[in-house]
C-alpha cells in the first residue's frame, strides 16, 4: 500500500532559536516520522523542546522565537509552517491539537458547543442545523454524557475532564490526519488521565488518526505508544517501538529516565524505589560542543565533551550516543 | 537609609519619564516660591497696557489680561495656589482616609462594613458636584476649597488603605505581634502602616494632580476665592477675549496641564519603582 | 446535575432595590446636615441670599420645614418630601425644581450618551492598537496622548477646540444645542444639533479615553496571553476573528463598570462642559443654581444625580451578568 510508505507527518531537522540571543537553541535538529494510525510518543524533562516542536509544525510558535531550519511534511507535501494565512487551513482540519490546560483552553464567555462549533464554521460548510448536531454527535463521541446540555454550558460549570474531552472533540471536529496531544494529562485527576488515554484510542481505532503523545510521563507511554522518541536539551536522543525502549533503553538519559520512574518491584528486589539523575538541564544558551547529557553521564567519555554524537538506527532502534548501552547479550564496544 | 535614597536615584535615571516629571515639578515649586520675589506687585495689579501679546510688551514676558495685569504674575503666584490646594486637601485626604481604612481593614466585620458604607455613599455623589456644593454651602476661599477637595479625595485612599491592611494583617509576622500583646493601635500604625505606604504614596501624587485640576475647574466656575489668583481664575476670565488674545487662556491652560503631567509621570514612576510585582506586568 | 439557577435572581433585584434606596436616604440625610453648615438658618439658605425671596416665601420655607421643631422632626420633613418627588420651587426661575430638572434632562442625556459613546468607541481601536504594538511606537504614542488627556483640564479642552475649530477654522457653531433662529424642524434640526454637539461630546469624551485606552490595553494584553487564544489559533481562526470575538470581549470587562461609573457621575464633568458651550443642560442649570445661590435646586441635582448614580450601579451590575457568564449574583 502506497500510504504506508509515506509518513503522514514527517519533521526534518527542525531547529529553533530565541530571536536576537546568538546561541540561544531551543531546537538543535530535530526529525521526526509519525506513520499512519501509529501513536508515537515524544517524552523528556520539561524545557527539552518536546512542546515547541508541537508548536512549530501548528506554525505557532510564541514571538521572539523563530525557526532557522528545518521543513514539516504532511502525506508528503511540505506545510507553509512560516505562513500564518496558509496555516489556518492546516490547522484543526488536518492537524488537532489537544494542550495541557483543559480548564485554561477555553474561553470563559461561550458555552462549549458554540466553540467546537467554531472550529465546524472555520473549515467546513455544513448548513447551521447540521453543523450544530455535528457538534453533538461531536461531544458524544468523546463519551459526554447528556451532549445537548453540556453544548450549552459554560465552561466554568464542567469539570477538568469534561473539559479535556470538549478540546479533544474540537480537535477531532474536522477529522483531522494527526492528532496532537500535548501533556493532555497532566493537568487532570490520576483516575480522569486513564479515561482520557483510553478515549484517544478509541478515536484512534475508529478513525485511524495518527497521534503524536507529548509526555514526561513515561507510564503512560508504555500502554499508548507504539513507538517513543525521547528529547534532551533540544535534540532527539533515542526512538524505538515501546517494547525495546522499555526493556532495552541504549542511551543513558533514557535509562536514568526510567530508573527515575518510581518501580515497586526494583524495591522488592533491594533497590531504591526512584533513582534521581543528578544535575541540572544544561541552559538553551550554553555553548556546549559536545553532547548535551555529557555533564550529568555516567558513561561520558573524552568524545561526548568534543561532539556532537550521530543519530544512528540499527534495526528499528536509533539512540545519539557514542558510548550506548550495551543490548542485552551484548558485549560493550 | 542612604542606600535606598540611592537605590531609587539610580531608578529614577532609568526611568526618565518619572525624572521629567520631578524636573517639571520642580520648575513648579519653583515658581511658587520666587512669585513675591520677582513680582512684587500684587499679580492683580495693572502693569502696562491691556492685552499686549506674549513679547509685545517689555513689563510683561508673557504679555497682559484684558485688564493689563501682567500674566506672568499670575502664572508665578497660581503656581502657589494650585501646590499649597493640591497638596492640602490630600493631606487632610489622607488623615482621614488612612485612619478609616485602617480601621476597617484591621477590624473587619461590621466596623468593617460600616465604615465602607460610609465611604460608599461619598462615592455615589459625582465628585466634582459634591465639591461644588460644599463649595456652595460653605462660601468660596481657599480653606472651603480645601476641606471640599478632601470631602471628595478621601473614599479612594481608605478602599485602597483598607485593601493593603487586610491582606497584611494576615501576615505571619502581624499574627506574631497579636500573639505577643502588643496593643492594636501599635500594630496598626507601627507594624502595618508602612508596609502599605507604598501603594498609598503612588496614589496620592495622582489624587493630587486631581485636586489641582478640579481646583482650577472650581476657580474657573468663578467658585474659588475671590483674593487670590489662579490658573483656573486666569482661563475663566480671559474666555471673553478667546477670540482676539488666545494667549490669555493658553498659557495658564498649559501651566495646569504640565503641573498635571508631572504628578502623574511621578506617580506612574513610583508605582513603578515601588511596587515590583506591577513592573513586571506592565513590561510584559 | 441540576438545572443552573436564573441569572438574575429576584433576590438579588429585590436586595439592590433596597440597598439603592437606602444609599438615597443616607444622601439625603447627609444634604440636609450640609444644609445645617450653610451661614444663617436653612430656610434662608434655601431661599437663596435674603433680598431676593420675598419674606412671605421664607415664611413659608420656614413652616414647611418646621425650621421651629426639633432637628430630628426637622429631618424627617425633609426627607419625606424628597420621597414623594416634592423637590420644592424654585423663585429664580418661578418654576417647580422638578420641572425645572427634567425639561433640561433630554439634552445632558443626549451629551452623556454621543461622549461616552466617542469614548468607548475610541477607547477600544487605540486600546487594541495600543496593544498589537505593544512597548513601540504606536504604543508609545497612544499611551502617552492618553496621558496628556488624563493630566489636561476638560475645560480648557473644551476652549481650545472652540478657538481651533470653530474660530479658526469656522467648522462648528461655538455654542448652544441649535440655531433657534433658523427654525428648522426635523432632519434639518437633528442635522443642526449634530452640528452643536461634536466639540462638547468631544469634550467630554476626552477624558474618559484616557482610562478607557489605559484599561483596554492592559486588558488586551492580559487575555492575549492566556490559553484559549493560542487554543483558538489552533482551531484556525483569523487573528481579527480571535481579536475582536474572543479577547476584545474579555478585555472590555472592566471597561464595562468604568464606563458605569463614568454615566452614573456624568453630571459632575458636564458641569463645565455644558457651562463652556452653553449646552442648555442639568449642568448647565446646576451652575446657574449655584451662581444665583439656589441651594434648593442645586440639592435637588445633587439628589437627583446620586438616584441616577444608584441605578446605573444597578444596570451595570445585571449588564455585567449578561455579559459574563461566569459571574453568579447572591
Amino acid at each position: 500500500m502506497s500510504t504506508r510508505d509515506v509518513p503522514l507527518l514527517e519533521i526534518e531537522d527542525l531547529r529553533i532559536r530565541v530571536r536576537n540571543t546568538p546561541g540561544a537553541e531551543i531546537l538543535r535538529g530535530v526529525s521526526l516520522r509519525l506513520w499512519p494510525g501509529e501513536t508515537l510518543a515524544v517524552v523528556g524533562e520539561s524545557g527539552c523542546g518536546k512542546s515547541m516542536t508541537s508548536l512549530a509544525v501548528m506554525g505557532l510558535l510564541p514571538e521572539g522565537l523563530e525557526r532557522t531550519a528545518g521543513t514539516v511534511r504532511l502525506t508528503g507535501t511540505p506545510v507553509p509552517i512560516g505562513d500564518n494565512r496558509a496555516m489556518r487551513r492546516i490547522r484543526a482540519a488536518r492537524i488537532g491539537m489537544v494542550f495541557q490546560e483543559p480548564m485554561a483552553a477555553l474561553d470563559p464567555l461561550f458555552p462549549v458547543g458554540r466553540q467546537v462549533l467554531e472550529v465546524l464554521n472555520e473549515h467546513q460548510r455544513l448548513g447551521r442545523r447540521a453543523a450544530w448536531a455535528r457538534v453533538i454527535e461531536l461531544l458524544g463521541l468523546v463519551d459526554l454524557p447528556d451532549p445537548e446540555r453540556i453544548a450549552r454550558s459554560y465552561p466554568h460549570r464542567l469539570s477538568g475532564g469534561q473539559l479535556q474531552r470538549v478540546v479533544i472533540a474540537m480537535a477531532i471536529a474536522c477529522s483531522p490526519e494527526v492528532l496532537i496531544a500535548d501533556e493532555p494529562t497532566t493537568a487532570l485527576d490520576v483516575t480522569v488521565q486513564a479515561q482520557i488515554i483510553r478515549l484517544l484510542k478509541k478515536l484512534q481505532r475508529r478513525t485511524g488518526v495518527g497521534i503524536v503523545l507529548i509526555t514526561h510521563n513515561l507510564g503512560l507511554v508504555a500502554h499508548s505508544a507504539d513507538r517513543v522518541m525521547v528529547m534532551y536539551a533540544g535534540r532527539k536522543v533515542e526512538e524505538a517501538d515501546t517494547y525495546s525502549l522499555f526493556t532495552a533503553p541504549r542511551h543513558p538519559y533514557t535509562r536514568g529516565l526510567l530508573d527515575a520512574t518510581p518501580n515497586p518491584e526494583r524495591q522488592a528486589t533491594g533497590g531504591r524505589l526512584l533513582n534521581e539523575i543528578p544535575g541540572i538541564v544544561p541552559s538553551i544558551t550554553d555553548p556546549m560542543p559536545g553532547c548535551r547529557f555529557a555533564p550529568r553521564c555516567v558513561r561520558r567519555t573524552e568524545a561526548c565533551r568534543a561532539r556532537v554524537p550521530d543519530f544512528t538506527v540499527v534495526a528499528g532502534h536509533g539512540v545519539a550516543c557514542f558510548d550506548p548501552v550495551p543490548r542485552p547479550g551484548e558485549v560493550a564496544a | 537609609m542612604t542606600g535606598r535614597v540611592f537605590r531609587g536615584l539610580r531608578a529614577a535615571g532609568r526611568n526618565w519619564t518619572m525624572s521629567l516629571g520631578l524636573l517639571l515639578l520642580s520648575g513648579v515649586a519653583l515658581m511658587a516660591l520666587t512669585a513675591s520675589l520677582l513680582f512684587p506687585l500684587s499679580p492683580y495689579d495693572m502693569i502696562g497696557p491691556p492685552l499686549q501679546w506674549p513679547g509685545q510688551f517689555d513689563g510683561a514676558v508673557l504679555g497682559t489680561d484684558a485688564l493689563g495685569r501682567d500674566i506672568a504674575a499670575g502664572i508665578f503666584y497660581g503656581a502657589r495656589i494650585s501646590l499649597l490646594v493640591g497638596f492640602a486637601s490630600v493631606a487632610c485626604a489622607l488623615v482621614f482616609g488612612v485612619l478609616i481604612g485602617a480601621f476597617a481593614g484591621y477590624y473587619g466585620g461590621w466596623v468593617d462594613t460600616v465604615l465602607m458604607r460610609v465611604t460608599e455613599l461619598f462615592q455615589t455623589i459625582p465628585q466634582f458636584m459634591l465639591a461644588i456644593v460644599v463649595v456652595a454651602i460653605l462660601g468660596a476661599s481657599i480653606g472651603n476649597t480645601i476641606v471640599a477637595l478632601a470631602v471628595v479625595s478621601w473614599p479612594a485612599i481608605a478602599r485602597l488603605v483598607r485593601g493593603e491592611f487586610m491582606v497584611i494583617r494576615q501576615r505571619a509576622y502581624v499574627q506574631g505581634c497579636i500573639v505577643l500583646g502588643m496593643s492594636d493601635l501599635r500594630i496598626m500604625f507601627v507594624q502595618i502602616l508602612p508596609n502599605a505606604i507604598s501603594g498609598v504614596t503612588v496614589m496620592s501624587t495622582i489624587l493630587i494632580a486631581t485636586a489641582i485640576l478640579m481646583e482650577s475647574a472650581l476657580s474657573f466656575l468663578g467658585f474659588g476665592d475671590p483674593n487670590v489668583i489662579t490658573w483656573g481664575t486666569m482661563i475663566g476670565m480671559g474666555r471673553g477675549n478667546l477670540r482676539d488674545a488666545w494667549y490669555i487662556i493658553t498659557i495658564p491652560g498649559l501651566a495646569l496641564l504640565l503641573t498635571a503631567l508631572a504628578l502623574n509621570l511621578v506617580g506612574d514612576g513610583l508605582n513603578d519603582l515601588l511596587n515590583p510585582r506591577l513592573r513586571k506586568r506592565k513590561a510584559g | 446535575m441540576t438545572a443552573s439557577p436564573p441569572r438574575i435572581p429576584l433576590s438579588f433585584v429585590g436586595k439592590r432595590l433596597l440597598y439603592g434606596m437606602m444609599t438615597v436616604f443616607a444622601i439625603a440625610v447627609i444634604n440636609f446636615f450640609l444644609l445645617q453648615l450653610a451661614p444663617g438658618d436653612a430656610a434662608e439658605a434655601l431661599a437663596g441670599e435674603a433680598g431676593t425671596a420675598s419674606p412671605e416665601y421664607i415664611a413659608e420655607l420656614r413652616a414647611q420645614f418646621g425650621l421651629d421643631q426639633p432637628l430630628m422632626l426637622q429631618l424627617w420633613a425633609f426627607v419625606s418630601r424628597l420621597f414623594t418627588l416634592d423637590l420644592g420651587y424654585s423663585f429664580r426661575y418661578g418654576a417647580d425644581v422638578a420641572d425645572l430638572i427634567f425639561a433640561r434632562l433630554p439634552a445632558t442625556l443626549l451629551l452623556m450618551t454621543t461622549s461616552v459613546v466617542f469614548a468607548v468607541i475610541g477607547g477600544i481601536v487605540l486600546g487594541v492598537t495600543a496593544a498589537r504594538f505593544a512597548n513601540r511606537l504606536p504604543d508609545r504614542l497612544i499611551s502617552f496622548t492618553g496621558l496628556l488627556f488624563y493630566a489636561t483640564p476638560p475645560f480648557w479642552i473644551g476652549l481650545m477646540m472652540i478657538l481651533v475649530f470653530s474660530v479658526w477654522f469656522g467648522w462648528v457653531p461655538t455654542s448652544g444645542m441649535e440655531n433657534v433662529l433658523a427654525f428648522n424642524t426635523g432632519w434639518a434640526r437633528a442635522v443642526d444639533i449634530g452640528h452643536h454637539l461634536i466639540l462638547p461630546a468631544l469634550t467630554q469624551a476626552f477624558f474618559y479615553l484616557a482610562i478607557y485606552i489605559r484599561l483596554v490595553r492592559a486588558g488586551m494584553l492580559d487575555v492575549l496571553s492566556l490559553e484559549f487564544i493560542r487554543v483558538a489559533r489552533a482551531k484556525g481562526i483569523s487573528e481579527a476573528r480571535i481579536g475582536y470575538r474572543h479577547a476584545l470581549r474579555s478585555a472590555v470587562m472592566p471597561l464595562v463598570t468604568v464606563v458605569g461609573t463614568n454615566v452614573g457621575g456624568f453630571l459632575g464633568g458636564a458641569v463645565l462642559t455644558e457651562t463652556v458651550f452653553s449646552w442648555p443642560g442639568v449642568g448647565r442649570l446646576m451652575f446657574d443654581a449655584m451662581f444665583q445661590r439656589d441651594l434648593n435646586l442645586l440639592l435637588s441635582i445633587l439628589i437627583l444625580s446620586s438616584v441616577f448614580v444608584v441605578v446605573t450601579n444597578f444596570v451595570v451590575d445585571i449588564l455585567y451578568v449578561l455579559i459574563n457568564p461566569t459571574v453568579e449574583l447572591k
